[in-house]
């Protein structure tokens, strides 16, 4: 897919426009010197020793009801949510 | 606690203070459920059981941490009905420690904000002027602790949140080095830099709130183990003996003369007690602040690209499903949290991505190298919370741009990870101290020194 996406569709908000500020702050990024020397201080990815458990914890009974109780629009227990295949 | 007054009283006595303030720092309160645990308390206290430091003790929350049974907002008209289905891990280790929550505490929605104005439960009002902001994003809980609303609250810090409204307000307020605390339960706006920390009235007070949150969490594999911080350990400052401070952050034009005066009169009692003080080259502010925003904008449109109305949050419908996002999310979301996730999917985008993104990822690797250079010559880095005063209330939404600059003091240390605290002395908007990663002890130290010599 070659089409250029907008910043309106790319942020699934409408009319949505690139802000003159924000651009500013870009310009000084562009405009600043990289270093190709320097080091990767920040690390946060997790060393494959130190994975978690690979088992599935069920939630508890209250927080499946809270779930629920925070559908935007439900019917019989379910989700309602509009249809999904439409192009 | 002190037995002649029992902690049913105290309690009430502070939900009664929070109902009828005028600061605007309450998103909702506890009431109920408090004066329970309250009451748990006092049966506990006249059974004669042994109590523990944190029991009893009431605290406020910034309503961007889930807490079960209650509304967790963000002060955003999306989540204006959300309730938290389970509690973070910080807050949880607080309840577990028997500390008593009262309140839901106005921010900056999703943390966007350095001012607590864009939230849509009314801009918070500083607690020594309230003509002038509250500072954010954590303006709510810094103005609580001030105010003694609450004994300490827990804020979130990603560029200067717990700090910034720390020093506008005259409290203490700190940010550990990231993954001290677990993240889980907290609404994320930049992860990798993302902290959970308390804002207090004492470095006492910081210790024992930190202690009783810090530790190794599964749910957030970033966090770390580390150990308990005692008492006695933070009171012997001998193993400080170099500090250093950035020349460019006190020879700048932003610096209002008032703080750069009251900052190097500082600098001047710390050299009198011996302690050697060197000057340090850093990056320029406009630097660190575009760095900053740049990956801040970059995580929070991909971590808020989940808030769509369509499993939970105020859903607006539309013609059909892109529609509903469309229309949900710009309707919900607040101008500047708007503005934060455009730029974030532009600078993300293909054409931009390479120019700016990972020209900012390289940009932060040179200030934590920065970092790791300055702490192999000083143990603490001593700096100003922020260039000026707090501005009055409606100045930053009128210009964004002075807003994000007015963070140049504390936005490079969230990009180093580094533990930060602000203690209300030394300047007008008070002083951070900051030392190497996972330094958090040291850095108590140094706080109580300076509490002492000020």
């Amino acid at each position: 897919m070659s089409k250029m996406m907008t910043v309106d569709i790319l942020s699934s908000i409408k009319g949505a426009k690139e802000s003159e500020t924000v651009n500013q702050l870009f310009k000084v990024i562009i405009n600043a010197d990289t270093n190709s020397n320097a080091a990767n201080n920040v690390v946060n990815a997790v060393s494959i020793d130190d994975l978690r458990e690979d088992i599935v914890i069920n939630s508890s009974k209250r927080e499946k009801e809270i779930i629920i109780e925070n559908f935007p629009k439900e019917k019989n227990g379910y989700l309602v949510v509009a249809k999904v295949i439409e192009e | 606690m002190n037995k002649e007054i029992s902690c049913t009283k105290l309690v009430q006595e502070k939900l009664d203070l929070l109902k009828s303030n005028t600061h605007n720092t309450v998103n909702s309160l506890l009431e109920d459920t408090a004066l329970d645990l309250a009451k748990k308390v006092d049966e506990k206290i006249k059974k004669g059981q042994e109590i523990g430091l944190l029991e009893g003790i009431p605290f406020g929350i910034k309503d961007v941490y889930m807490l079960q049974e209650t509304y967790t907002t963000a002060s955003s008209d999306l989540l204006k009905n959300y309730k938290s289905a389970y509690t973070a891990t910080a807050i949880q280790k607080l309840l577990d420690a028997g500390a008593i929550p009262l309140v839901k505490e106005n921010c900056d929605s999703f943390g966007h904000g350095s001012s607590s104005e864009n939230t849509i439960f009314g801009a918070v009002k500083n607690a020594v002027n309230s003509d002038l902001v509250g500072g954010g994003s954590s303006g709510g809980s810094a103005v609580n602790v001030a105010k003694n609303y609450t004994i300490f609250s827990i804020g979130g810090d990603t560029g200067g949140s717990i700090r910034q409204p720390a020093g506008y307000n005259n409290v203490f307020g700190f940010k550990p080095t990231y993954g001290r605390i677990s993240r889980f339960g907290l609404m994320a706006y930049a992860s990798s830099t993302d902290c959970v920390g308390p804002i207090a009235k004492s470095t006492e007070d910081i210790r024992i709130v930190l202690n009783a949150m810090s530790g190794k969490d599964v749910k957030d594999q970033t966090t770390y183990p580390s150990e308990i911080i005692s008492k006695e350990s933070i009171l012997n400052v001998d193993t400080i003996k170099t500090v250093g401070y950035f020349k460019n952050f006190i020879e700048s034009d932003a610096i209002s003369s008032e703080i750069k005066e009251s900052f190097l009169a500082t600098i001047d009692k710390i050299k009198a007690k011996g302690i050697e003080v060197k000057i340090l080259d850093f990056f320029e502010s406009d630097t660190l602040v575009s760095t900053y925003y740049t990956l801040a904008m970059a995580e929070t449109a991909s971590n808020l690209s989940r808030l769509d109305g369509t499993n939970y949050g105020n859903r607006i419908e539309g013609e059909n499903l892109k529609d509903t996002y469309s229309i949900t999310r710009s309707e919900n979301f607040s101008e500047e949290s708007k503005r934060r996730i455009v730029g974030g999917n532009q600078l993300l985008s293909q054409g931009f991505s390479d120019e700016i993104y990972l020209k900012g990822l390289n940009l932060r690797d040179q200030i934590a190298n920065n970092f790791e250079k300055d702490f192999k010559e000083v143990d603490i880095i001593l700096s100003p919370v922020t260039p000026n005063t707090p501005p009055k209330i409606g100045e930053s939404l009128k210009n964004p741009l002075a807003m994000y600059l007015s963070d140049a003091y504390t936005v490079g240390f969230s990009l180093g990870q580094l533990p930060t605290l602000t203690i209300p002395k030394g300047t007008a908007t008070g002083l951070q101290i900051t030392g190497a990663k996972t330094q958090d002890e040291l850095v108590l130290k140094f706080a109580n020194f300076l509490n002492d010599t000020l």
